[in-house]
């Protein structure tokens, strides 16, 4: 995809929101000596070309080698495949500002993109601290005429903690279209003790549609819904998505998948990692 | 923060009494220790950290320490409401993972030496402190200190509340064993430690009347007032060579 004039207000705008919730959840971990790994998993519901719906993110990190925490992902980088929109019907941002002070509730609907669920730990004192984090994507102001996604990660227990990551949006070359680039920040746990690390991340970008409503353009469809659009037509070998993790310890990563053509094996394809990408897209 | 010959924060002591002893002469010439709060506000629910690091200029460890009394800022509260407790029984059977998770008073932990013939080894180790049974009503703080290799260690002591002479508030006193290690080897020495105490953010669902609720845990609290000069601290330390040393640290008021 190239730089040019997108609509926001009927589907145009590429998918890298999602790949922003992506890196909202982050700070996933990454390692010492043997360093950490990482696998994304992108699944489309429904799985039609050209049609409305929604996209699941499921991002896991892992240390090689050991059962130790990864380190924390600082940065991440969600590539998302050439085609893929957003349709928003009514174009409605949130400021940061209001997002750390109210939480999600303090957000329009029609900005909220989607939402998701991460796992973070972290080694305090002799124990593993272990808390569930809810995802909210929204849709932030936009900066220099291009998009903003910012994401709140909201854990209760055992440290009842609000943070909100930013994300931008920047084009990418085939197979792909735009990226969602997260800078992740610490998410501190207790002074002098490590920070925690996300474990997994998983987002769905794309609100709710009613049951019965279909997915598609019809006057079935919830008009205030955020949803994604699947490209009009799939590549051979599936949707190519790729994403970069930059980790806390200076090391970083990549993972590949691809989602499935629809009506072909139901379940994404993950990639090590360590593929050329060159012969991971030729395949 | 501090770097005199006596400067030393309540917990880091706790922290440092669970980690060793040592029965070398004390060679530890000073005592650099530095406190803070975070946040850095007055009258509210704050963490209390600490550190503490001996220094050498004869390069062989400090003495062990056999006692410890600590004695916090005037105004310095600690909230145990909704707080749970642990016991030292609990702690050797089952470790921290035994105790209630809002049990937790805090975390810690720092590098011990243990002293050989010819070289003298390294170790780190990580403290767990947790809310125990009060005791003629007044608070205990159980320590669980351990540390898996070269040397494998395991430590529980019991923290009292003690009355403080002014211009202090709260104390804590604390009697270490000894740390037995390797045979020819010397009693467990501390080298440095770290700790951080408090329930700030920290919150657990209970059951109340048949509804899960979240019910968030105060902890530690800061005091309403900060004196001329930061709020001042103070560290006996007894080691085992029949030693002792006493440090003045102070927590600078919030800006």
């Amino acid at each position: 995809m190239r730089p040019g004039p997108r609509r926001y207000t009927r589907r145009v705008t590429p998918l890298l929101c999602a790949t922003c919730a992506v890196l909202l959840i982050g700070a996933p971990p990454i390692t010492g000596a043997w360093g950490a790994s990482a696998t994304i998993s992108p699944l489309f519901s429904p799985n039609r070309l050209g049609v409305k719906g929604r996209l699941q993110l499921t991002i896991r990190f892992s240390e090689d080698g050991s059962e130790g925490v990864p380190s924390p992902v600082r940065r991440s980088v969600l590539r998302m495949p050439a085609g893929l929109g957003i349709e928003i019907p009514h174009l409605r941002s949130c400021s940061i500002v209001r997002l750390r002070a109210l939480g999600a509730s303090g957000c329009s609907a029609q900005s909220e993109l989607g939402r998701g669920h991460a796992l973070a730990e972290a080694v305090a004192g002799s124990q593993l601290i272990t808390e569930n984090i809810s995802l909210w994507l929204f849709l932030g102001p936009f900066h220099n005429l291009e998009p903003t996604i910012e994401i709140l990660g909201r854990g209760f227990t055992p440290f009842d903690e609000r943070v909100v990551l930013t994300g931008t949006i920047a084009f990418d070359k085939a197979p792909f279209g735009e990226d969602l680039v997260l800078s992740i920040p610490p998410i501190p746990t207790v002074p002098l003790e490590p920070d925690a690390s996300i474990l997994t991340m998983s987002l769905t970008v794309g609100t709710s549609i009613p049951k019965g409503t279909g997915t598609s353009t019809g006057a079935g469809a919830n008009a205030q819904a955020n949803t994604i659009v699947l490209p009009p037509a799939c590549p051979a070998g599936g949707f190519p998505f790729a994403a970069d993790f930059t980790y806390a310890d200076g090391s970083s990563n990549s993972a590949l998948a691809k989602a499935p053509c629809p009506g072909r094996s139901k379940s994404a394809t993950s990639v090590p990692a360590t593929l050329a990408l060159e012969d991971y897209l030729g395949g | 923060m501090g770097r005199l010959r006596a400067q030393t924060p309540l917990i880091a002591l706790i922290a440092c009494a669970c980690v060793l002893l040592a029965d070398v002469a004390l060679a530890a010439d000073t005592l650099a220790v530095h406190e803070s709060f975070t946040p850095d506000k007055l009258g509210v629910p704050t963490n209390l950290s600490v550190t503490a690091r001996f220094l050498s200029t004869t390069g062989t460890p400090p003495s062990p320490i056999t006692k410890l009394a600590l004695y916090a800022p005037a105004g310095l509260r600690i909230d145990a409401r909704g707080a749970g407790t642990c016991s030292a029984a609990v702690l050797a059977q089952r470790g921290p993972g035994g105790c209630p998770a809002n049990s937790r008073a805090g975390f810690g932990g720092g590098v011990g030496l243990v002293e050989l013939p010819k070289s003298v080894i390294r170790e780190p180790y990580t403290i767990d402190f947790f809310f125990g049974p009060p005791q003629h009503g007044h608070l205990t703080l159980l320590a669980y200190a351990s540390a898996l290799a070269p040397v494998p260690v395991e430590l529980i002591v019991i923290a009292r509340e003690v009355r403080a002479p002014k211009p202090y508030g709260i104390g804590f006193s604390v009697e270490i064993p000894p740390i037995a290690t390797l045979p020819g080897a010397s009693l467990a020495s501390v080298e440095s430690a770290y700790a951080t105490f408090g329930a700030r953010n920290v919150a657990y669902y209970e059951t109340v009347h048949g509804k899960r609720t979240l019910v968030h845990l105060r902890g530690m609290i800061a005091p309403k007032s900060c004196p001329a000069g930061g709020f001042p601290s103070e560290g006996e330390i007894v080691f085992a060579d029949g030693t002792t040393l006493t440090v003045n640290p102070t927590i600078p008021c919030p800006r």
